[in-house]
């Protein structure tokens, strides 16, 4: 995912949190870091799709582990309803002993049910959680009601950004080191 | 007092992030005397239906009024009643966020915790009304020594595999859905305690746009499979009646008379639980008068539909030409339980056409007062079609009585303690108002709107 990730460059030394009331602005800035080829994060209140277009273009493959598990779900559902009845072959109501539209519905619940618990397991894998540490550059304000652009550069760059950051109108503008 | 004028102002126009934090998070300040009050009382419920239940265990199941031919009482109609209730958070929180209804945002969270505490309440009920309740995992497919494999042809084992799917999915999709408001919550944290329930409680979660991406699919998919379940779990519950030959419950229009019904009464109680909460913390602002408009609107269509169905089995019964049929239907509203018959049918019928006055749809007493109407007519209605049918069934010398007894009672007033005492704590807890979905809607805060060419 090109342009989501903080790079590991050895000589950047600095981290840079940017911090934004309005959305625009914001913008503004992850342009201007994305031209200067740099990795960057950044933190939202809540999904916003112009944020998602310049950041977080991709495919999400979680629903790849929804698919896996809905038809393994399905698949053991028919299993489990057919070998279970064929170990215990007791015929009632003169029902077969393997009655199809009977085990529909354990099929289909079992379908549902992994297939939501696989999806809950991807979403943790793919979105790394549960994390102990909180994230390099990450403020509580970015939960509330601010915007957060996070990226490493070096000492040089930092002097350069806090200005252009400003330029855009950041309300602001933090240098760390970052060793 | 009516708010309609209200109704003009929308959601957007007037709330901004910080409000939002600012009005939910207030919910969870420390309780005051008067919760305190409330949360008294619900135990005070709960401990009378765990002593009646433990009297129960004792003295065996013929301390409930149960005997034969009626073997289905109290329980069985509570534990339908309860799934019922459950039925209408998945569809809010759902259905309606697949249809992508706006109005849903301010009230699926307390729908959706009314769901997962409503079929934990449910899912007690076939277990309380075991003669040896502790062998209730004798419905589980377990390999035993026995060698001994439940019957999957048989609709109340289709009933555990759909309940407990149900309970599963709809507590993921509901703990997902808080994560990020339990994140904020940890952000704005007060004391020690909150930080550490609250940092444990939200798994470290932070909005970043990548993991905003992949919460955001996984969220659609997990309404996507939280929508067939609403139409599923009270279809698989119709079938416990409809795939026996009992008269007035083989019927093949249960499925989606139950669907219905379960909607009504869900959304019924849900208009009990969000008219004190929106009261008690200030949330008029969030929850509005269009919330209730249109939440009046899905009552009036539900009862149109319960209320067709009930016409449909009388019409089906006379059209059968089934005598057992004709009999049962002429025994419901007439016979000796005829008092079942008519309250269930001016609470779910009568009642909810009041909301064609566009006035009391958003008359926040009216609605309070109807909610429970509407709940007392739907537990009415099971009622009504467990008692009449076993009742009088085929042979006359067959027919019996059931008179309920006071522990039936005392565990349906504990089933109400159980469920509130779990709500209550939700409240005060967790953010019982969805502060992400909420911001979702809202305009971002823009300095020009013209820069928003991406």
């Amino acid at each position: 995912m090109p342009g989501s990730r903080i790079a590991l460059r050895s000589f950047d030394n600095r981290l840079v949190i940017g911090t934004f009331t309005y959305l625009d602005d914001f913008l503004k800035a992850i342009d201007m870091v994305k031209e200067r080829g740099l990795d960057y994060k950044v933190y939202t209140p809540c999904p916003i799709p112009e944020v998602e277009k310049t950041s977080a273009n991709f495919w999400s493959k979680v629903r790849i582990f929804t698919f896996t598990g809905a038809t393994l779900g399905l698949i053991s559902g028919f299993a489990l309803a057919i070998l279970t009845s064929l170990d215990w072959p007791l015929r009632t109501s003169a029902k077969e002993i393997v009655s199809i539209p009977g085990f529909v519905v354990v099929g289909y619940e079992l379908t549902i049910l992994l297939g939501g618990l696989f999806t809950l397991f991807g979403l943790f894998c793919l979105t790394c959680i549960p994390a102990l540490m909180s994230p390099l550059g990450y403020k509580p304000e970015f939960s509330a009601d601010k915007f957060g652009l996070v990226f490493k550069c070096t000492d040089e760059e930092a002097r350069f950004f806090i200005e252009e950051l400003r330029k855009c109108h950041a309300d602001e503008v933090e240098v760390r080191d970052h060793f | 007092m009516a708010i309609s004028s209200e109704i003009n102002h929308s959601l957007e126009s007037r709330v901004d992030y910080r409000l939002v934090d600012k009005l939910v998070l207030n919910t969870l300040k420390p309780p005051t005397v008067n919760w305190y009050i409330l949360f008294v009382v619900i135990l005070a419920c709960l401990a009378v239906g765990v002593s009646c239940w433990t009297y129960q265990i004792l003295n065996g199941i013929g301390s409930s009024g149960k005997s034969n031919p009626v073997n289905w009482g109290v329980y069985i109609t509570t534990f339908v009643f309860w799934v019922g209730i459950a039925h209408s958070g998945t569809l809010i929180s759902a259905v309606l966020y697949l249809f992508r209804a706006k109005f849903r945002m301010p009230i699926y969270r307390i729908a959706e915790a009314m769901t997962v505490f409503a079929v934990i309440t449910a899912g007690l009920f076939p277990i309380i009304h075991l003669g040896r309740p502790w062998t209730f995992y004798w419905l589980l497919p377990y390999p035993n020594q026995m060698q001994l494999w439940p019957n999957f042809r048989s609709p109340l084992l289709w009933d555990v595999f759909a309940v407990s799917t149900y309970l599963t999915i709809s507590s993921v999709f509901f703990f997902v859905g808080l994560l990020p408001d339990i994140a904020t919550a940890r952000d704005k944290a007060e004391t020690k305690f909150r930080k550490f329930l609250y940092s444990v409680a939200s798994l470290g979660w932070r909005g970043d746009a990548e993991r905003w991406k992949h919460y955001t699919s996984a969220y659609l998919l997990f309404a996507a499979f939280a929508t067939p379940l609403v139409v599923s779990v009270h279809s698989v519950v119709s079938w416990d009646f409809a795939v026996s030959v009992i008269p007035g419950w083989h019927a093949t229009i249960f499925p989606p008379y139950f669907v219905a019904g379960a909607i009504f009464s869900g959304v019924a109680m849900v208009l009990t639980l969000l008219i004190p909460l929106r009261k008690a913390y200030n949330l008029e602002p969030l929850i509005r008068a269009e919330h209730f408009d249109a939440m009046s609107k899905l009552i009036i269509v539900t009862s149109c539909i319960v209320g067709y169905a009930y016409i449909t089995e009388f019409y089906v019964a006379w059209w059968s030409n089934n005598k057992f049929e004709r009999f049962q239907f002429y025994f419901r509203p007439t016979g000796e339980l005829a008092v079942n018959f008519w309250i269930m049918f001016v609470c779910n019928v009568v009642f909810p056409q009041f909301l064609w006055i566009k006035r009391l749809r958003t008359h926040i007493p009216f609605l309070f007062i109807l909610s429970i109407i509407i709940n007392i007519g739907m537990w009415f209605e099971r009622y009504n079609i467990i008692l009449q049918s076993l009742y009088r069934d085929y042979i006359p010398s067959s027919w019996g009585h059931y008179n309920f007894s006071w522990v039936e009672l005392g565990i349906l007033l504990g089933s109400f303690g159980w469920f509130g005492m779990w709500m209550l704590l939700f409240i005060k807890f967790f953010p019982s108002v969805a502060i992400t979905e909420i911001k979702e809607i809202l305009p971002p805060p823009v300095r020009d709107p013209k820069n928003l060419k991406h």
